[in-house]
């Protein structure tokens, strides 16, 4: 009897703990007391915990507590976005989207974000690149996300493996020598010519059929929103380079943003790289005694790879207060701040127009002019059309080149592969 | 999604077996020679060393563990591995909720196929042996296949993130329902169910005062068999939980898939949510063994 | 026994025992996998899940056309022979040996027991470091007997058998229970009279054990079949970042991360319904074959 008296009673207290917890995961983020915990999720480096703008944002309002999380790879964090969304409340604040995923964002999703126009946003779009403010608002005018940075390109290099292997190492030398992107892979066969052993010229294939796309209009969808993959003359550029590069050896056979790719950094298994303006930061994150060694040039093309936005979901539960943060985030001066300290270029022109950005230099880089290298391509930058579905494509792409590059495929049927994987993701 | 709820028993019409416990002595192969030893040990070394490896890994620092050759003994930079796996997950909560999540399960689990096991065991109804059938039946479909309608429910009913998101589908088991069933016939004396009848107690009652005290050994061991599946449980969580309110296994998957660079890191998060299960099972393998090795023999 | 079952004053009751069960069966088991076919019948966005299109059989015409499926198709299938053969016979020589009299018994059952409480997760994390490129201990070890680096996760071979080892450790022990099991209920009196009439240790295990053990064997198989054609945490989280394509170059990508990679990563639930259906039909396939595979072979040999 003390046995079947026991039992039910342990059965009641574990549903019972079962099931507080349960309703409790619903509630976390309000005590009542006017205080609210904003989740905030991001990818790869946005800087704001580094320049302890959260920390600063904090104390300006006590009553607000920022949870803050970041996926390294992009490509990973979007899907999980896409999964949130789905939720009911009280999952996430503030989500970046990052530029190649914003037309998903503006086109198919615009009933699961916020209108940022509700709480007034619409005064801020003098302030940005024109582009930039436009990719973020959809047709009808709905506002769904403030950019935070862009990705004018450039070329990093590191001047001690350029030396070794009689190349120039000045930075205007180098970009008067590289004016178009075959020129940079002419310079490339000289690179490996009398390269050190295991130094290859450039990082990925991937990586630089993406720079020069990027220097485009047109990309992977034309303006009336069809998808031009296959028949885009741009894109077979790119990609004719990229397969040179691959088919070549100039390439160091890695896949971006994995392990093997950070360690090659400090290794020096490449040379060069293209070399948006957040990626500065990112190499002096992996490069940690670099500095001297790397420099950074014009690049032969005016392109952009990346930069975001951020936004906040419809079951957001602080989308007043969110956007509070996120307006604070972005603002002109948060933005000088971040690029003095972590290189991410602003997507507002006001900001990069101030002297703390246009004549920065940067000693790690030997002393290069970072605010006009990269404030020159900002100035110039086309108005890129986007599709919803661009950082997938682009994915496939890599991958197509990556596999010319790992498992020496052939390049045709690389291609054909490629467009398969398109084809399959689009419909 | 590998073999989620894998029955542990031939299915069919195979003859009784003998009973005696599994793990008693047996000395028909003869005395094992020091081959065997051998053999055995290998294979005890490769069994091990993964999870020994997990353990140096998640100690040392990134570049200890790609150094040649590898590091063999643990390092001194478990807590700050620890901290940046923290960092992305949080850890503590997924291990709560895959403590929340697998304990409802295989109390809820227990419960009912404890339930249908005496019954199928032991009463008479019209469809027993109908529905018996049945749920030997559903040991061979994949749950995990009808994950995309089960998603479209739960985003309807606004489960996605919630805990009961992963309980509710996971709460019976058919391999339960034949366990309990063949350990109860074995185990429960008719005599004594009749007695409670004769005594005028209603089934219900008989259930309670008679039947529970019983099956208890069995359900105990039902219990660890599904809470440990429910713990290492894959597909689902992954599609119905996100990284607010992971199990630990959504947080492995997040870990592993670009949420953080270094892989020491990744092998910290790893040996943390391990942990737990290697424990009790250190703890309880022999019962665990045992309980596998009953589940196959009483076919 | 006959006696409790007679009474037949139990009315309602074992009804009420067996509803839970089969209430939460239908609910959340059945119930679903028959949606599934319906829900393959139509477009489903994934950023909008509740709204759905007839699209009749649209999804299969595209699916069986796709270079994608058969491909995963494939892959299963390879990973699945190259991971359940090898396991089921070491399973089986392991629990040969471990049906010796032996010191520690317990310790030995346990310890190979362990990967089986690992979770698939843990597991994969743990092995797709031991396969790493260019600091895997694996091709460290390999180093070792001057054997070349080895990128694993590159091609189709090497990374379908970095799999297949994980797929193996995780279950060998597991199975290997399972038939010690089986071959503790040999009656011992089939093994004396074996070793009257001069059968040496192989031939018992021969003609002996692996007979005794046929429905265990086909019981392992058959789990084992369900189990391989589902594959899916392995490839899944061993790919890393291009996890869900199976690698870059889809060269380990098995049905269930297909399904997973079309419903989640390109938005077509529909689309994965009818992968998952079509896996739900495999599976039945599989089985039935199985059976009677193995019934008809053993009433052959019998």
């Amino acid at each position: 009897m003390r046995i079947t008296r026991r039992m039910p009673t342990a059965l009641v207290g574990t549903l019972a703990v079962a099931a507080l917890s349960l309703c409790a995961c619903g509630s976390d983020s309000d005590d009542g007391g006017g205080n609210v915990t904003l989740n905030v999720q991001l990818f790869g480096s946005f800087g704001y915990k580094e320049s302890g703008l959260f920390d600063e944002y904090q104390k300006l309002h006590p009553n607000i507590s920022i949870k803050f999380t970041s996926v390294q790879q992009e490509s990973t964090y979007w899907p999980k976005i896409q999964s949130q969304l789905n939720a009911p409340t009280g999952v996430g604040d503030v989500y970046a989207a990052e530029v190649s995923r914003i037309a998903q964002v503006t086109q198919n999703q615009a009933d699961r974000w916020v209108d940022l126009k509700t709480f007034g946003a619409g005064d801020l779009e003098a302030d940005y690149y024109d582009w930039k403010w436009k990719a973020g608002t959809t047709a009808d005018g709905k506002i769904l996300g403030l950019g935070t940075d862009i990705g004018p390109l450039a070329i990093c290099y590191r001047k001690d493996l350029f030396a070794k292997a009689g190349l120039p190492t000045d930075r205007q030398e180098l970009a008067k020598s590289w004016t178009s992107w075959q020129a940079f892979l002419d310079l490339g066969k000289q690179y490996k010519a009398k390269a050190p052993r295991g130094s290859a010229f450039v990082d990925t294939a991937g990586g630089l059929y993406n720079a020069i796309l990027g220097s485009s209009i047109k990309q992977y969808y034309d303006e009336s929103g069809k998808p031009i993959h296959e028949t885009n003359p741009a894109i077979r550029d790119a990609w004719n380079l990229g397969v040179q590069a691959a088919q070549t050896g100039l390439t160091a056979r890695l896949k971006q943003f994995d392990e093997a790719w950070n360690k090659a950094f400090s290794s020096g298994s490449f040379a060069s790289i293209a070399c948006p303006s957040w990626m500065i930061s990112y190499i002096k994150g992996q490069d940690k005694n670099g500095s001297g060694k790397w420099d950074v040039a014009p690049g032969p093309g005016v392109g952009n790879w990346g930069g975001s936005y951020l936004g906040i979901p419809k079951n957001s539960r602080h989308q007043k207060e969110s956007y509070d943060l996120i307006r604070w985030l972005t603002a002109p001066d948060q933005q000088v701040r971040l690029f003095q300290d972590s290189g991410i270029f602003p997507a507002s022109k006001v900001a990069a127009s101030r002297p703390e950005v246009a004549d920065a230099k940067d000693p790690y880089f030997g002393d290069a002019p970072v605010g006009k290298i990269f404030g020159d391509v900002a100035q110039n930058l086309p108005v890129a059309v986007h599709g919803p579905r661009d950082g997938s494509i682009l994915d496939a792409f890599n991958n197509g080149l990556l596999s010319i590059e790992t498992q020496k495929t052939d390049p045709d049927k690389a291609w054909k592969d490629t467009m398969k994987n398109v084809e399959n993701l689009l419909g | 999604m590998t073999g989620p709820d894998r029955p542990h028993s031939p299915s069919g019409d195979g003859t009784p077996a003998p009973r005696r416990s599994p793990w008693r002595p047996r000395s028909r192969q003869g005395r094992a020679g020091p081959l065997t030893y051998l053999v055995l040990i290998g294979v005890t070394v490769v069994s091990v060393f993964p999870l020994y490896w997990t353990l140096v890994a998640a100690t040392r620092t990134n570049a200890e563990i790609n150094s040649v050759p590898p590091p063999m003994l643990p390092g001194g930079n478990l807590m700050k591995n620890i901290d940046l796996a923290y960092d992305q997950i949080d850890l503590t909560k997924a291990i709560l909720n895959s403590l929340i999540v697998s304990g409802s399960i295989a109390v809820g689990t227990v419960m009912f196929c404890t339930l249908a096991g005496f019954a199928f065991a032991k009463l008479r109804f019209r469809f027993n042996n109908l529905l018996f059938g049945l749920t030997l039946g559903t040991m061979m479909i994949p749950p995990s296949l009808g994950a995309i309608p089960l998603y479209m429910m739960m985003v309807e009913l606004g489960w996605i993130d919630h805990l009961q998101a992963v309980v509710l589908p996971t709460l019976v088991s058919a391999f339960g329902v034949f366990f309990m069933r063949q350990y109860l016939v074995e185990a429960l004396p008719n005599e004594l169910l009749e007695a409670g009848w004769v005594d005028g107690a209603s089934t219900f009652r008989v259930f309670r005062s008679i039947v529970l005290p019983i099956a208890r050994p069995a359900m105990a061991v039902l219990g660890m068999l599904v809470f440990l599946q429910a713990w290492n449980d894959f597909f689902w969580p992954i599609l119905a939980l996100t990284a607010n309110n992971p199990t630990v296994q959504v947080a492995l998957n997040n870990l592993g898939q670009g949420y953080v660079p270094d892989r020491s890191v990744i092998m910290a998060g790893t040996f943390l949510t391990t942990i737990p299960v290697i424990a009790v099972f250190i703890l309880l393998g022999r019962q665990i063994v045992g309980g596998i090795m009953q589940g196959a023999i009483k076919g | 026994m006959f006696k409790a079952r007679r009474r037949a004053g139990q009315g309602s009751a074992p009804y009420l025992f067996v509803a839970p069960f089969f209430l939460v069966f239908a609910a959340f088991g059945l119930f679903p996998i028959l949606y599934t076919a319906w829900v393959s019948l139509h477009a489903v966005d994934l950023q909008n899940p509740n709204e759905s299109t007839w699209v009749g059989l649209e999804n299969y015409r595209k699916l069986f056309s796709s270079d994608f499926f058969w491909n995963a198709l494939e892959n299963t299938f390879t990973i699945g022979v190259i991971s359940t053969v090898p396991q089921l016979c070491i399973a089986l020589g392991i629990a040969h040996l471990l049906n010796y009299r032996l010191r520690g018994r317990t310790f030995f059952r346990v310890a190979m027991l362990m990967p089986y409480a690992t979770s698939v997760a843990a597991a994969t994390l743990v092995f797709s470091g031991l396969f790493g490129r260019d600091f895997g201990m694996i091709n460290w070890l390999l180093g070792q007997v001057g054997v070349n680096p080895v990128d694993w996760d590159s091609g189709r071979w090497t990374s379908q058998n970095a799999l297949s080892t994980i797929i193996t450790w995780r279950w060998v022990g597991y199975n290997a229970l399972i038939y010690l099991a089986g071959m503790q209920s040999v009656p011992a009196d089939l093994y004396e009279s074996a070793a009257i009439d001069g059968a040496s240790r192989w031939q018992q295990f021969r003609y002996v054990t692996i007979p005794s053990l046929r429905p265990t064997i086909l019981f392992t198989i058959v789990v084992s079949t369900i189990g391989a054609i589902q594959v899916f945490g392995e490839p899944l989280l061993f790919g890393g970042v291009s996890g869900h394509l199976g690698g870059a170059g889809r060269q380990y990508q098995t049905l269930g991360v297909l399904l997973y990679d079309e419903g989640w990563f390109n938005y077509k639930l529909g689309y994965a319904a009818a992968v998952a259906w079509t896996m739900f039909v495999i599976i039945v396939v599989a089985v039935l074959v199985n059976t009677t595979l193995a019934r008809r072979r053993w009433r052959n040999a019998a």
